[in-house]
């Protein structure tokens, strides 16, 4: 690959430009959207020149929506809460449920821990419309239709197999003689777990926790199926948005923008691990 | 050895925790998933019934009618064909790009990596925003995708909102988010392969187009594989870009698996028909996951042993 | 208090059996050595002992109680692993100091103890450091270091010589006998290295298999090895394996080897005419001008430090080693003729490998002793 032809180093150059022009142009100019006004938006042809304004964020953020014909409320400040709220509890529920089940597979064969495992993980495979349909009738009845009990408990389906898988992984990857060790120098297997394996695992549990944040976070179908307006996150939010009437294209452009930053930033920032845990462990970042 | 005093004190508390410890620690997580495998179970005796929440007074076994009734029931077959087209299209596009792509940044370099990077953020676009965003870029009036459609000669290109372009549409949006995952994978791949291979092909002056052919896809093949049939999985089950944009349509175009039964449950509200066509829907993941685990297991295996 | 006595004691993972009823008794003070190849079950039987692992079956008792269902932390045992098994995000020092703060002493009598034993270890100025920045040596006596700390009365070495470079390994093999002499511990020592066995046991027992099949002092296995694998196990250059049948006359038994007799104790009159293996310790042989010597032929030399092994051929064209003091005389080539010490001749049954022992007790029994 040292002696690239000037011909295929400029080849190269326009396939790499092309493929970041692909990706990237949605996001960019949706972000050019949220910045405009109804007016400039809907010019022809459209232009890249216009005067920024934040007056959608404002709006947004502020609830109130002022279209030509009226001024109505909208509640997106809510939505983003919302988010916020499933997405964290469910991953630190996933978490407390899932690190100490991660650490039993990884370290004890017991009988069934395979077949238990696969189990949890065929639910990331399932269709969620099948477990989501039958659980509308029964968190009708149990009361827990519309409650933020109800839809964590739920989004464990995302977040569980997740965590599992990933945090098994990295517990496997400590050598037990280093566990050994530990305890043959007179400590209980709590202690253990708690001095040893958990910090040692710490990167690793932090990745998938991130992970499975941004998979809750970006989860769409639990919440359409299980959640009523009060408790709808931005993915659900945000569609009712586009089909309410008389907003501005701006308002909906920013309102994108707000929902997609938090996930964008954390994958980002962890992106390092995001490989691995994509993959489930399959492929080393 | 003050310990020795209390050993027989000691002796059964020690084998009783660390024999049920496993248990212990798994069985909370356990208890959650039953909770999940319930509405499992339910669904299937749902699936065996003539069931519309609309006519309670109707309610009863018809056993595997739903079922059969699938095989004279032409909209039955059309949701078949559309999810296997939508999964199938959607992957082999997603393939050849995010080989190539992956192809174009396997050299480590500042760029590339800066390019891969930057690739991960449609991944981490909720589908559903995805969605919303090429709806609003497609949108008739102001789209910028519409303008580039008319400026390239195309003014009545209508994209979700015409039968024959909606499809074209939906994959494209699914493309935009899925193939960078596609891709990170296969690059993982493409760099842990072995150099050596490669440098005695190089030394024997194999041309660089039978390098890719007869050593670099053979060796990424399981990698390939594995990526291809993990999103297989997610994409005959695609509900959120196809919602969000068109819930199905324009008529029933996009009526896939998953959408299909959400009508079915919440707007026709026929239990019975809805949670049927879920399990035949989960009958094929199944299959497809149970090949999946068996080559992405060999990869994991791999990949750990590597570390 | 810390004899240490394993009784039928068998482990199996799935199918095969790893340790097949192992029955062992190392007492009070003394080191035994776990001899073997790699795969015969040294390390498994060392983490039974520690808690790790356990048995399927049988006990395992220390001072007389019963441990075996006593969890790894209430044993009192030190021990090293062979990959050293460091805590990674620990320095030096609190990796030295955990069996220590199991115990909640106050922090100024672990901070006398850790500095007491890596002064000990010469290890003193990595003490800060965490695992990634020592050396493999120092790695090796930080673990060593942390299984001495707490002065356990049973220690269980895994090999810990295995993975540093042979410079220390030989200081260590010098070292480690006066220091464990004077912790007066219990030791199992588990290497694969024979003349760290012959150095450091006080008795070695030799595993195969997963089991004892030789239990002796070092003196013991290699002059008298119960079968011809553990001859080849201890020596180096190996023992010289030659398929012989011992003969009788008026003078008595004797193999022939190069149309020259080789006289054998009289107490192996029951094998004459029997099918047996003649081992031949290479230290054993030297070149002489007698001419009761066996006639050989020189075919190559390699010098060592402190012995040169010389390989010659049989009339025969048997492959025989020969180890000399370096710088003692010899011929480089060409015809010579070989003496051999009876003493470093033993004589096994070819069918079972076993050594066989004369019935008298005559010459080879107080050449022996």
């Amino acid at each position: 690959m040292e002696h690239q032809s000037t011909l295929e180093r400029w080849l190269r150059g326009i396939a790499l430009s092309l493929v970041v022009l692909f990706f990237m142009f949605p996001i960019f100019w949706i972000l050019l959207m949220s910045l405009q006004t109804n007016e400039t938006i809907l010019r022809s042809p459209p232009s890249m020149v216009f005067t920024p304004t934040l007056n959608n964020y404002a709006a947004i953020i502020a609830g109130r929506l002022d279209s030509n014909v009226a001024t109505m409320s909208i509640e997106f400040m809510r939505n983003l809460m919302n988010s916020f709220i499933l997405s964290a509890a469910s991953v630190a529920v996933s978490l407390l449920l899932g690190v100490p089940a991660a650490y039993a597979f990884a370290r004890h064969k017991f009988r069934g821990s395979e077949d238990i495992a696969f189990t949890l993980l065929s639910f990331r495979f399932a269709p969620p419309l099948l477990v989501l349909l039958p659980l509308t009738l029964y968190f009708q009845e149990l009361g827990l239709a519309n409650t933020y009990f109800g839809l964590i408990w739920v989004y464990q389906l995302i977040c569980l197999p997740l965590i599992l898988w990933i945090v098994r992984g990295y517990f496997e990857d400590i050598s037990p003689d280093i566990e050994h060790a530990y305890r043959i120098a007179g400590h209980g297997w709590f202690a253990t777990f708690r001095k040893i394996a958990l910090p040692l695992a710490g990167p690793g549990i932090a990745a998938a926790g991130l992970l499975a944040f941004i998979f809750a976070w970006n989860n769409f179908v639990f919440a359409l199926v299980l959640a009523s307006a009060d408790k709808q996150p931005v993915t659900v939010g945000a569609l009712a948005f586009v089909t309410a009437s008389g907003i501005q294209y701006g308002q909906i452009a920013a309102a994108i923008v707000l929902s997609i930053t938090p996930t964008l930033a954390l994958a980002l920032w962890a992106q390092r691990y995001l490989v691995e845990g994509l993959s489930l462990g399959a492929v080393k970042g | 050895m003050t310990a020795h005093a209390d050993i027989p004190a000691v002796r059964p508390r020690a084998r009783i925790s660390s024999r049920y410890l496993p248990y212990i620690l798994s069985l909370p997580a356990l208890l959650v998933c039953i909770g999940i495998l319930v509405p499992f179970v339910t669904a299937i005796y749902y699936s065996l019934q003539r069931y519309r929440m609309s006519q309670p007074w109707n309610r009863g076994m018809n056993w595997g009618e739903n079922y059969l009734n699938f095989l004279s029931d032409s909209s039955f077959w059309h949701t078949l064909q559309v999810s296997l087209v939508y999964a199938f299209l959607t992957v082999g596009i997603e393939l050849l790009l995010g080989l190539g792509i992956a192809l174009l940044l396997q050299k480590r370099s500042k760029v590339n990596n800066f390019v891969s990077i930057m690739l991960l953020m449609p991944l981490m676009t909720a589908p559903a925003l995805a969605a919303l965003m090429f709806k609003l870029m497609t949108n008739s009036n102001f789209g910028i995708l519409s303008y580039f459609m008319q400026v390239l000669g195309f003014p009545d290109f209508r994209w979700g909102a015409s039968p024959s372009t909606a499809l074209f549409t939906v994959v494209l949006v699914d493309v935009w988010v899925y193939t960078p995952f596609i891709m990170i994978l296969l690059l993982a791949g493409l760099r842990s392969l072995p150099t050596q291979p490669f440098e005695a092909a190089a030394l024997d002056g194999v041309p660089r187009l039978e390098q890719f052919w007869r050593i670099t896809l053979p060796m990424l093949t399981p990698y390939v594989l594995t990526a291809a049939l993990f999103r297989l999985l997610d994409s005959i089950q695609q509900f959120d870009i196809i919602y969000a944009m068109t819930q199905g349509g324009p008529g029933n175009t996009l009526m896939v698996f998953q959408v299909e039964a959400y009508l079915n449950f919440f707007q026709s509200t026929n239990v019975g028909r809805s949670t049927a066509l879920l399990l035949i829907l989960w009958a094929i993941t199944y299959i497809l996951s149970n090949i999946f685990v068996k080559h992405w297991l060999r990869l994991r295996e791999r990949a750990r042993g590597e570390a | 208090m810390s004899r240490i006595t394993l009784e039928n004691l068998t482990k199996r993972f799935k199918e095969t059996t790893v340790l097949d009823g192992i029955n062992l008794e190392v007492p009070e003070g003394t080191t035994l050595v776990l001899f073997g190849s790699s795969g015969a079950g040294k390390t498994v039987l060392l983490r039974c002992i520690a808690g790790a692992i356990e048995p399927d079956n049988g006990r395992i008792l220390i001072g007389g109680s019963d441990f075996t269902d006593v969890p790894p932390e209430e044993r009192g045992i030190g021990m090293a692993f062979q990959n050293f098994a460091l805590f990674p995000h620990m320095s030096a020092f609190d990796n030295i100091a955990t069996p220590l703060t199991a115990r909640t002493l106050e922090k100024s009598a672990i901070q006398k103890a850790v500095d007491g034993v890596s002064r000990l270890l010469k290890i003193e100025h990595v003490l800060s450091h965490k695992p990634k920045a020592l050396s493999n040596g120092q790695k090796q006596r930080t673990a060593l270091a942390r299984a001495l700390v707490s002065e356990p009365k049973v220690l269980l070495l895994d090999d810990p010589l295995r993975n540093v470079d042979a410079k220390l390994r030989f200081e260590m093999r010098l070292e480690l006998p006066r220091l464990l002499a004077d912790r007066g511990a219990t030791v199992i020592y588990v290497t694969q290295d024979y003349k760290e066995a012959m150095a450091l046991g006080d008795r070695i027992a030799v595993l195969e298999a997963g089991r004892i099949t030789q239990i002796g002092t070092p003196e013991d296995i290699y002059r008298r090895p119960a079968n011809i694998d553990i001859a080849k196990l201890f020596g180096d250059p190996t023992i010289n394996l030659l398929d012989v049948i011992p003969q009788r006359d008026a003078s008595g038994v004797f193999a022939t080897l190069s149309d020259q007799r080789i006289p054998l104790d009289d107490g192996y009159t029951e094998f004459v005419g029997e099918d047996c293996v003649l081992g031949l310790r290479p230290e054993a042989l030297s070149f002489a001008e007698s001419s009761k010597a066996v006639p050989v032929t020189v075919e190559a030399e390699t010098p060592f430090n402190e012995k040169t092994v010389t390989l010659v051929t049989t009339l025969r064209k048997r492959e025989i080693l020969l180890s000399r003091p370096a710088g003692t005389p010899a011929p480089s080539s060409g015809s010579a003729r070989m003496a051999i010490d009876p003493r470093g001749a033993i004589l096994f049954d070819r069918a079972s490998g076993n050594r066989i022992d004369p019935k008298s007790t005559a010459s080879a029994e107080e050449a022996a002793a």
